[in-house]
């Protein structure tokens, strides 16, 4: 799906490292931008991004569009994920299975939906719109989340193998917010990770968390755990090759901190993937 | 619950810890830590809006200091609630706001300084355009350049005060080279301009604003010039021009635009 010969791993694109990764040979395999921050008409942050498209694969990844809000979804929104997809013409685009607005306000957050026929029936309308405003599939990700709601029809891999199934886009599955999930609600992640459809799996995230005593919160503000590296080594083997994230947005370290991650987990692809070539 | 009553009662939470029991409703009974987490995610909120207006208006926080810019985030939120997903629009109306919240009273400049830094915010992401050329005004005879129109960068801003908030912002800036202005009872206006992608403050005046209107509304540089010497008879036109040009105020005249530039 990207415009490289592999699925190597990349990283999350984050303004502090702007200067080195302009200034350096490609150091990674590709990077993913958040994609409202390049929503403005010009200026430095598009500047950078769009010389860094001819050097690196891009990734847009949005995070304030709120595919699942009944109420207080932005057509405007979306028209300017349009626009900045055809100026960047990037390798993937993204978005959460979430919810973010009520009617007039916006509630700046990934927000959990209840895994219901109602939900799944709105997130294929919406995701079959965005689809069609950019005219390409794009890949929907699942959150972490520290509320439970009562009376849900569908597990998560259901609902989303569903929701591909349904409106043909892919998945982007995020490792780490299956284990936060798990943490915070007893939830089976690996069983989880089993019941995804692999033929849907377009992208994997890979982030730090942290435990407090209410609940493990996804930061994003440190290395990859070793329980999620667990998890994350089950993912390839049933997901196969497909590009792998390093994300990092709280307390963003050195670039080089981030490609350590980044050859960690390109180090447990190449693993799996010679396994399964021995295997075969 | 339908998903429409839901996440009417999840915003009603986040705005208010006393309407939790509506969306208790429709959460799994018997965790006691629900209500706890339901606080997180409004803690969350508040913390993403705070972090979104403390990234426009650097220099207000500053002057306030950090526990009363949290505490005015928080009102800033209730009173003009975020309608974008959009974070970086969060703070619109924050210079209005400042301009009429009671505890801000006692700093006067608090609402100009607020403006000033929106239009540096606006300026970091206004479109590009490509600026006229010292070579491209030193080629014109002088009544061809009387005659000229410009447009002016998609960047360039000001603001007016009764205040020196153009000093007040630079000696802000980290590496500022300029101090804290000794009075602030002095008058000064802010131009902003983006010459190599980062917006920057100049001082300016009201009669360099007044030549600046004029161009902006389709004017020729005479007409400019006579609109900045109606505030100051001794406005020197030279030396703002080397200004602009230096800055990348002036850009080509939109083509087709009938009135036409020379």
């Amino acid at each position: 799906m990207l415009d490289t010969p592999s699925n190597r791993t990349g990283i999350g694109l984050r303004t502090p490292h702007y200067r080195e990764l302009l200034a350096r040979e490609a150091c990674t395999g590709w990077l993913e931008a958040h994609t409202e921050n390049y929503f403005g008409d010009g200026g430095y942050d598009l500047h950078v991004l769009e010389r860094l498209r001819e050097r690196y694969p891009i990734s847009l990844h949005g995070v304030g569009l709120g595919l699942g809000s009944v109420h207080g979804f932005s057509q405007e929104h979306l028209d300017r994920v349009a626009a900045l997809v055809g100026r960047i013409e990037p390798a993937l685009v993204s978005e959460h299975l979430c919810w973010g607005a009520v009617a007039g306000r916006s509630l700046n957050d990934l927000l959990p939906l209840p895994l219901t026929n109602e939900a799944l029936a709105l997130m294929c309308t919406r995701v079959q719109r965005m689809q069609d405003a950019l005219r390409r599939p794009i890949l929907v990700e699942n959150i972490s989340t520290y509320l439970r709601f009562a009376r849900e029809e569908h597990g998560e891999a259901a609902f989303l193998n569903e929701l591909a199934a349904r409106t043909g886009c892919g998945l982007l599955v995020d490792v780490n917010n299956l284990y936060v999930n798990q943490c915070n609600h007893g939830v089976d992640a690996a069983a989880i990770l089993d019941a995804i459809d692999p033929r849907h799996v377009g992208e994997i995230h890979l982030a730090g968390h942290v435990a407090t005593d209410l609940a493990v919160i996804d930061h994003h503000g440190d290395r990859v755990a070793p329980p999620v590296w667990e998890l994350y080594q089950r993912a390839l083997r049933r997901f196969g090759d497909v590009p792998t994230l390093i994300e990092w947005d709280t307390d963003v370290p050195a670039l080089d901190v981030l490609l350590d991650e980044a050859a960690r987990a390109e180090a447990c692809r190449e693993l799996v993937l010679a396994e399964a070539a021995h295997a075969a | 619950m339908p998903l429409e009553a839901l996440q009417a009662n999840f915003a009603a939470a986040m705005a208010d810890a006393g309407r939790e029991a509506d969306l208790m409703q429709a959460l799994q009974p018997g965790d006691p830590r629900t209500a706890d987490r339901i606080a997180l995610y409004r803690g969350n909120l508040a913390a993403a809006w705070e972090k979104a207006l403390a990234n426009a208006y650097p220099v207000v926080k500053a002057l306030v200091g950090e526990e009363f810019f949290e505490a005015l985030a928080r009102v800033y939120a209730q009173a003009h609630p975020s309608t974008s997903g959009d974070l970086n629009r969060f703070g619109e109306h924050f210079a209005g706001f400042v301009a009429t919240f009671e505890h801000t009273r006692p700093l006067p400049y608090l609402p100009d300084v607020a403006a000033l830094e929106w239009a540096v915010h606006r300026a970091h992401y206004a479109a590009d355009a490509v600026p006229v050329a010292r070579e491209a005004i030193a080629a014109l005879q002088p009544h061809e350049l009387l005659a000229s129109r410009f447009a002016l960068h998609p960047a360039c801003a000001w603001v007016a005060s009764r205040f020196p908030v153009a000093d007040i912002w630079l000696a802000h800036q980290p590496d500022s080279t300029v101090g804290l202005p000794e009075s602030l009872d002095r008058r000064q206006a802010a131009l902003v301009v983006r010459p190599h992608w980062r917006a920057e403050v100049v001082e300016t005046d009201r009669a360099e604003i007044a030549a600046l209107e004029a161009l902006r509304t389709g004017s020729t540089i005479e007409a400019s010039i006579d609109a900045a010497l109606a505030i100051e008879p001794d406005f020197d036109f030279a030396r703002a021009l080397l200004g602009w040009l230096e800055w990348g105020v002036l850009v080509e005249s939109p083509r087709g635009d009938p009135a036409g530039s020379r």
